[in-house]
């Protein structure tokens, strides 16, 4: 996009970060300058720094390499959209791995101080108060990662090159912290750091035309819902003695349900059971197969 | 012919979903809904191996 305000820009150097007050309807660019470097990326409500990006949110909505057209969701009990992710030149993102830390560096490296995408963030976002427990998962840009067979995640070298960039459009007004990863004895930035290039622009008509019709839910809740509305300003944990134990459809209350089946529909029971799972109990196979057939009928991409 | 009871034991949250399918026009009642997942189902498995703890695959939440 050709005809964007530029709002500002900077070049972010190796083992730094930026807290950036990004309103909506205005769009971060993190853009490779070298190619090759992955950003964590954290973000927070600007007036409600306990609203957060939550990659476990956004994986399972977007998968494990979220992109072009997806967006960055807000933690439970929020579950807001935060960021639409606009434009995404090399397609290698990572919602699996969390944020690096000083521990994993010292307890696997032996490093006394080593750059780590944890204490960047804190660093950059201690500009605006927080604290290093604030800093939450990352959303990992430029990452190649995935899983192999057994289950176990992996982390590659990465393809992306100078002028690969992902372009994030503000939903909401968010405090957006990016940091250069400070990972340069792994495989993530292809054991180098380099620095990028951060631009805010000012999103066009077109640009926000193009973000899909947002839902709002009453499960969607805000702190006008909470039943403690302050937030906690010690740090010691204390037993509210007034306490009453107030969770939804509790007790949980179990019907029997009695379906007769012919002897074809019994047949297709005994073949599509989980056998090892649920042995002889026909009654626990039937249920797996509903709810799993109801997912798959009435679920997107289920 | 043989009738074959199977009792599924169900909470009040499951059923919720039941019914408010059966609302939708899927199925007349919750037996016939059930037999109606369980005909789907099998159908839209038909040429897949049965499935083992061993060999599934996540459903999305």
């Amino acid at each position: 996009m050709t005809d964007r305000e530029l709002i500002a820009s900077w070049v972010l150097e190796p083992g730094t970060g930026k807290a950036i007050e990004l309103k909506r309807g205005q769009i971060l660019r993190v853009e490779q300058i070298e190619g090759g470097q992955c950003v964590d990326f954290n973000c927070f409500n600007l007036h409600d720094y306990k609203e957060y990006m939550h990659t476990g949110r956004t994986r399972t909505l977007h998968g494990l390499h979220p992109g072009k057209g997806h967006f960055m969701w807000s933690a439970p009990p929020r579950e807001r959209a935060l960021i639409y992710i606009l434009e995404d030149t090399a397609q290698c993102n990572d919602v699996l791995f969390p944020r690096c830390s000083a521990h994993l560096y010292e307890s696997v490296y032996g490093y006394r101080t080593h750059t780590n995408c944890h204490d960047i963030q804190a660093e950059a976002q201690r500009e605006y108060g927080l604290t290093p427990d604030d800093v939450h998962d990352s959303f990992n840009l430029f990452m190649h990662t995935g899983v192999d067979a057994e289950g176990k995640p992996w982390i590659g070298r990465q393809r992306s090159k100078s002028g690969d960039h992902l372009d994030l459009l503000a939903i909401e007004d968010v405090l957006a912290v990016p940091n250069v990863c400070g990972a340069d004895i792994m495989r993530t930035s292809n054991f180098s750091l380099k620095a990028v290039k951060l631009s805010v622009f000012k999103a066009t008509e077109e640009d926000m035309s193009s973000v899909p019709p947002l839902t709002k839910l009453p499960s969607q809740r805000t702190p006008a819902d909470f039943r403690v509305k302050q937030i906690k300003a010690d740090r010691q944990l204390r037993r509210d003695t007034s306490y009453a134990p107030s969770f939804a459809n509790v007790p949980i209350r179990i019907s029997d349900l009695a379906v007769t089946l012919d002897d074809g529909e019994y047949a297709l029971l005994q073949r599509c059971r989980i056998e090892d799972l649920y042995g002889d109990d026909d009654g626990a196979a039937l249920r797996d197969i509903v709810f799993s057939w109801w997912a798959e009928r009435f679920i997107p991409g289920a | 012919m043989t009738d074959h009871r199977v009792v599924l034991k169900l909470n009040q949250q499951q059923l919720e979903l039941l019914d408010r399918t059966i609302a939708q026009g899927v199925a007349a009642d919750r037996a016939s809904l059930v037999r109606l997942a369980l005909r789907e189902y099998a159908a839209a498995h038909r040429d897949e191996a049965p499935l083992s703890l061993a060999s599934e695959k996540g459903a999305p939440e």
